[in-house]
Formats: C-alpha cells, sequence, structure tokens
C-alpha cells in the first residue's frame, strides 16, 4: 500500500499570511502536495480566530496569483444559500482552470448568530431557514453539485453560421426540493474539468455523512479516506489515502511551510504540482443526472430586424 | 453651459460580458468559451489598466436569460471574477454588483471586505434589489417582494453591511435587530487599505435615488438626454447635501453604449454589422420589457400608440427600470418614429442608456460637453464589442481627453474611494 500524499489545513490567519507575503505564496504553489483547505477553522469546532478572509474571495485571489496549487474553499449553510455558493463554486472552477473544489461543514464558527432558531440562511430574512444540521448541509452540497451540473460545458457550441452560441436546450432545471426549493438553472456553465470536487468534514465516525453518500468525492477527518493530525506531531500511522495537515494558531505559515517540506522528504508521497484538483486525486467527473427539465426551447437560427 | 470645471473626469467600463451587443461573441477575437475563460478576463483588466481607467464594473442577477445567442446572461460570480482580475492588475478600480434581496448581509459583508482587502481597496458594491420572479424561484420563492418593500429591505441591508464593515474596524460587536435582520456580532476581516468598500447605486426609481442620496459614493445612471441627465445630476447631488454630505461624495456615471471607429461612417457600418448579425427577437424582447408592454403586438411599421407611452406600468409590478422607461418614453415623444424606426435609430442613439456611435475624436466632443454642462462626473462606457472596443478606449480615446486636460497621464491614487475623490469637484449647484 503506498504512502499516504498530504493536505493541508489552513486557518484565518495562516490565510492573512499566505495572501500578504509573496515568498510564503510561491513556496505553497510549488508544494507537491494534494491540496489546502482555506479556512479549515471555519468548519472544525474550533473558536473564531482574531482574523480571517472569506474563503471564496481568498480562492479567487490565489487562482489569479498562483498557477499550481490545489485548495478547497470551506462551506457551511449557516450564511450561504446553494444557488450563491454554487456560483462561486464553479466561477473558481473555471477561474483556476479545475484547481478548486468545496469542502462543506455543518456550521460556520465566524457567522454571527442570529435569533435563537435562525436555522441555515434563516439570516437573510426571507423565511424560516432548514436546522443547521449535517442533513441540511449535504442538501446544500446536493443543490450545489445538480446546480454546476445544470449546464453542460459541451453546450457551448459557438456556430457562427447559424449564429447559435449554446444549444442550449440541454441546459435544465434542476427542480431541486429538499432543505431548499430551487429552480436552476445555474448561470454559467460547468467547468471544462468537469463538477467542482466537493469534500466533506465529518466530526465523528458514524456521522450522518457515510464516506459513499453522493455527491460527497472525498470525506476528511473521522472515518474518511483523509485522516486529519495535528502539525508538528508525528502523523499516525493509518491506513487512509492522505493526511491533512491542521497547525494551530502559534504555528506561523513559514514553520506550517517547512514542516510540510520536512515530511515530504520524510515517506509520505508526494503529489506533484499543477492540474486540475480531479485529476492530482485520480477522481473521474462525477456522471450527470439522466434527465432534467429542459430550461430553454431548441435555438434555431434566427432573422435580423 | 455653466462656468467651465476644472479636473478630470472618471472613466469606467461596464464590462457587458463579451460586450453589449448580442453578436458580440462572434467576433474572430474570440474563443466560443471567452466567457469564461481566465484569460480573456485578467485581458480586460490589463486592458482598462493600460488606459488608465478608474473602474471596471460588473452587472449581475442570480438568474439565467437564454443564452442561445447571446453571452449577456451568463455570469461569473462578480465577487470572484474582479478577486481573480484583481491579482492580475494593480489599480483600476473593480465594482461588483450583488443583491441585498438575494444574499444574507452578513455574508456578503464578509466576502466583500475580504475582497476589498485582498484588492489593496479598489473594490466597490453596486446594490441593486434584484426583479424577476425567476430569480426568486432560484431562492425558495414564487416572485420577488413588490419595489417598496425591496427598497426598504437595501435600506436596513446597506445600514447593516457598513455596521459590519465598521465592526471589522473597532473590533466592536454589532447589535442590529430590525425589520428585516438581526445581528449579534461582528467581523474579523482586516479592514481594506481604504478602509470599507465604495458604495454604488444603479437605477433610478424615487427610493433608488433616495438610497444614492443618503448612502452611494456613485451612480450608474441611466440618461438618453443632456436636459434630463443635468435635473437629475443636480438632484442626486441635492439629495447628498440634505443628509449632511458633500455633493462631491457622490459621482454621478451614466451608461454610455458605444461603437467606435475611425470615421462616422466606419462605426455605423460596424454597429449596422454587429446589430445585423444579431436576432431581431432580442430589439423586440427589451422593448417589451423596458415600457412594459409587449412590443411584439405592435405594428413594426406603425408609430407607438398614444395608450402605450402614457399608460404608466404599475410600479410596484412593473419589471423594468423606471429610470429606463422615462428615458425612453421622452425620446420616442420627440420624434414619433415607427417601431422599427425606433428599434433602428436605438442603433446609434442608445437604448435605455445613451448610445454613441462615431470617432473617439467625437466621443471626447461629448464627454466634455457633457462634463462642463454639469451632467455627469463621468461615464460607464459600454463597448459593443470589448475585444477591440476597449483597447480603442485605453489607446485612442484616453490620450485624447489627455491632451484636453480631461484626463489623468498616469494612475495619482491606488484605491478606488481615491480615484473617486480625485476626480473634478461638482460644479455650483445652484
Amino acid at each position: 500500500m503506498p504512502a499516504p500524499y498530504l493536505a493541508l489545513g489552513l486557518a484565518g490567519p495562516h490565510l492573512i499570511e499566505l495572501t500578504g507575503n509573496p515568498d510564503l505564496l510561491a513556496r505553497w504553489d510549488a508544494l507537491p502536495i494534494a491540496f489546502t483547505v482555506l479556512g479549515i477553522d471555519r468548519i472544525d469546532g474550533h473558536d473564531p480566530a482574531p482574523l480571517t478572509l472569506d474563503s471564496s474571495a481568498v480562492g479567487a485571489s490565489l487562482a489569479g496569483r498562483t498557477s499550481r496549487a490545489r485548495f478547497l474553499i470551506v462551506a457551511s449553510p449557516q450564511r450561504d444559500h446553494p444557488y450563491n455558493l454554487a456560483r462561486r463554486v464553479a466561477s473558481l472552477g473555471h477561474l483556476s482552470r479545475g484547481r478548486s473544489g468545496v469542502l462543506f461543514g455543518v456550521a460556520d464558527t465566524y457567522a454571527a448568530p442570529g435569533p435563537d432558531g435562525t436555522g441555515a440562511w434563516g439570516g437573510a430574512g426571507l423565511g424560516v431557514g432548514a436546522p443547521l444540521t449535517a442533513a441540511t448541509a449535504l442538501d446544500t452540497a446536493r443543490a450545489a453539485r445538480a446546480l454546476e451540473q445544470s449546464w453542460p460545458y459541451d453546450s457551448i457550441i459557438g456556430d457562427r453560421d447559424t449564429g447559435i452560441l449554446v444549444q442550449s436546450d440541454q441546459i435544465v432545471h434542476i427542480d431541486h426540493d429538499g432543505a431548499y426549493r430551487i429552480a436552476g438553472p445555474l448561470n454559467a456553465p460547468e467547468p471544462a474539468t468537469g463538477a467542482s470536487l466537493i469534500a466533506w468534514y465529518a466530526t465523528t465516525p458514524d456521522d450522518d455523512v457515510a464516506a459513499d453518500s453522493e455527491p460527497v468525492d472525498l470525506v476528511v477527518g473521522a472515518g474518511g479516506s483523509i485522516a486529519v493530525a495535528p502539525l508538528g506531531l508525528r502523523p499516525p500511522d493509518s491506513d487512509a489515502d492522505g493526511v491533512l495537515l491542521r497547525p494551530t494558531l502559534d504555528q506561523g505559515l513559514d514553520e506550517v511551510l517547512t514542516e510540510v517540506e520536512r515530511l515530504l522528504a520524510d515517506g509520505f508521497t508526494p503529489v506533484p504540482p499543477g492540474g486540475s484538483l480531479r485529476a492530482a486525486l485520480g477522481l473521474t467527473a462525477p456522471a450527470r443526472p439522466a434527465s432534467g427539465r429542459a430550461a430553454f426551447p431548441a435555438p434555431e437560427p434566427q432573422p435580423s430586424l | 453651459m455653466t462656468d467651465r470645471r476644472t479636473g478630470h473626469v472618471i472613466l469606467g467600463i461596464n464590462v457587458l460580458v463579451l460586450g453589449y451587443l448580442p453578436a458580440a461573441w462572434q467576433s474572430p477575437l474570440l474563443k466560443k468559451d471567452s466567457f469564461i475563460d481566465p484569460d480573456y478576463w485578467a485581458g480586460i483588466g490589463r486592458t482598462a489598466e493600460r488606459g488608465t481607467l478608474d473602474a471596471i464594473f460588473l452587472a449581475d442577477g442570480p438568474v439565467l436569460g437564454d443564452p442561445a445567442y447571446d453571452a449577456n446572461p451568463i455570469r461569473l460570480e462578480p465577487t470572484v471574477n474582479w478577486g481573480y482580475v484583481a491579482a492580475a492588475t494593480e489599480r483600476v478600480g473593480l465594482v461588483s454588483t450583488a443583491s441585498t434581496t438575494f444574499n444574507d448581509p452578513f455574508e456578503l459583508a464578509e466576502r466583500l471586505l475580504s475582497w476589498d482587502t485582498l484588492s489593496g481597496g479598489r473594490a466597490g458594491w453596486n446594490i441593486v434589489t434584484t426583479r424577476g420572479a425567476e430569480a426568486a424561484r432560484n431562492f425558495g420563492l414564487a416572485d420577488v417582494p413588490l419595489r417598496d418593500d425591496r427598497y426598504e429591505r437595501a435600506a436596513e441591508f446597506v445600514d447593516v453591511v457598513t455596521a459590519l464593515w465598521d465592526s471589522a474596524a473597532t473590533g466592536q460587536d454589532v447589535h442590529h435587530h430590525g425589520d428585516f435582520f438581526d445581528i449579534d456580532g461582528r467581523l474579523r476581516v482586516p479592514p481594506s487599505v481604504q478602509g470599507r468598500p465604495v458604495l454604488l447605486q444603479a437605477g433610478g426609481s424615487p427610493k433608488g435615488r433616495a438610497l444614492a442620496g443618503r448612502a452611494a459614493e456613485g451612480v450608474f445612471a441611466a440618461e438618453l438626454t443632456k436636459e434630463k441627465a443635468i435635473e437629475h445630476y443636480r438632484l442626486v447631488k441635492r439629495l447628498a447635501r440634505d443628509h449632511g454630505r458633500s455633493p462631491d461624495d457622490v459621482k454621478i456615471l451614466p451608461g454610455l453604449l458605444l461603437s467606435l471607429g475611425s470615421t462616422e461612417e466606419e462605426a455605423k457600418r460596424r454597429s449596422d454589422e454587429l446589430h445585423d448579425a444579431g436576432p431581431a427577437a432580442y430589439s423586440i424582447q427589451w422593448l417589451s420589457q423596458s415600457i412594459g408592454y409587449d412590443a411584439s403586438k405592435l405594428e413594426l411599421d406603425e408609430p407607438f400608440p398614444e395608450e402605450v407611452l402614457a399608460a404608466p406600468a404599475d410600479p410596484q409590478t412593473f419589471l423594468g427600470s423606471m429610470g429606463f422607461r422615462e428615458s425612453i418614453v421622452t425620446q420616442i415623444r420627440r420624434t414619433n418614429p415607427t417601431v422599427r424606426e425606433y428599434l433602428k435609430q436605438t442603433r446609434y442613439t442608445g437604448s435605455g442608456h445613451a448610445g454613441f456611435v462615431g470617432t473617439p475624436e467625437q466621443l471626447a466632443d461629448h464627454i466634455e460637453d457633457w462634463f462642463h454642462s454639469g451632467a455627469i462626473d463621468g461615464f460607464n462606457l459600454q463597448p459593443d464589442l470589448l475585444a477591440d472596443g476597449l483597447e480603442v478606449i485605453a489607446d485612442e480615446l484616453v490620450p485624447i481627453l489627455r491632451k484636453r486636460g480631461l484626463y489623468r497621464h498616469e494612475y495619482e491614487t491606488s484605491t478606488l474611494r481615491g480615484h473617486f475623490r480625485a476626480s473634478s469637484p461638482t460644479p455650483d449647484l445652484g
């Protein structure tokens, strides 16, 4: 059995160091690790750190400032909506050329609480939210995946002879009816590299979400294919595919990168930087649902005025 | 004409994906998927920066219109898209549209301030309330709230967001308990170089203008005539003054649809070719939405019936922009064209937003005239096709404006708010 690969889970203050220091950024971009989670402390049960940055905003900046490192943004349904989230996830998929994905957790430690019982998305003031549970977070992931797949990339034909840009009858409503009701489709196509990777942060081995729960590609934490280990201690021997290193707030980014570089020289399986996240992990793009209600009529050549 | 103003105009670009005309995607300069290509978007930012432009702007809505013939309905999420472009640029301002109806104010405040911080203080938020049942159905609602309710929510939403931005600087919790939102907490995002994002407002309804006068630092206006533009310019500046602000604190930037050529004939030919390559149904559909009447029922070769112009659309349920409708009706009444004539005429004169077809020299004349007349602080330029239209703005229009003393030669400020504040002061409002 091959040695596990490495991944990294950065907390708020690490994100500020990473985006504010070009030397550290270049070192990070060159690391042969599978991926980095941008702001894992939002969802892994810690108290909020003094400083952080929004995860998708960091992802957007890193997509432009780096060319090889792969990353997961962090999402929770507490103050986010699947439609808004799916837009950011798909947009990052395009702009990072498939280097990005999303890690779901149940609640966001940085989110201000609303009144009791506000639940998921309840703070938006558009009605009562669903309960803030693993089931709701998983439904958010399902809706985000369905939205990302609602518009197939191959429908973009750009046919100058007929004047048809998109074979838009291939775009479907998702008619999602779970913790949320969402008609769809998404307003951007699926990334050329396929729907973004969805990871799940498991807090207990008997977490509601099993490793094979659709649409989760990857489970991080208890019972998952990626074990979580504190940075600095010897990672435990395990049969996991990968080990996600979780530094504390006391460990600055320079120390974090140095320790990752040392562990890579110490027998962990390197994952060459560059290329899409799915390709790096050997995961194929998920299958598209067989049917869906067409969102638009079949396009025909149109007369001009 | 008022006294000639000192200082320079503001130049923004409304990046309507590939360009405002539906057939823009057919340009040989573009790939079939340029609208999602990172190189395309980075190129837009770099070209704008080459022209030392003040800002690039993205419209937005959480819904998909049919993209069969047109890339305009396709939208990467603006904070992510401009967050990416910020990494490829250093000075140009970046404005993202985001809805106050379909966001949570805490999440949006945190995301906008993070993007502002990461971009070095170049971010702006264009505040919109979002229209249309189709967007609502992506959020579990049958329809959007009525216009008045949307604007009441928008006003409270903006107050919550700005209070949260302040909390990032002070470290003090916000305790907000209003009609729409309840929040106890604070942001832990570092304040940006410019403190917090610049607020912009689009739309010409009375409540929209009231919001602009109270809170906005920039207004994306829709103006077809200089007279109306002067009237609205003074109205919003006076509203700002009534709220204890300086008229200079809110910059007025109408949209201007552009087709540019090295001669006027060449510009018209370019515009005609791009229009003729796109479907007629688009013009008719646009007109229907804009005036609140099904224009496919109108005779193309007859003038507009009076009841279509006179009948005020129900402002509570009308899906179009009130400002656009007012501009269009004023324009039709002036020349009484047939429907087909009007639709073709709008190719050169604009549709909702004013249009301009001509040379960069003529465009500089137009900007200079409106600027010195006290109708604008600048324009939000909307090229027919950005792939080459933006280069003409950066490499031909801007040098002409510089020679006339109407534009800076190099960036002199580094934040979006800095760019706005460095522009010409407001002329005497009388």
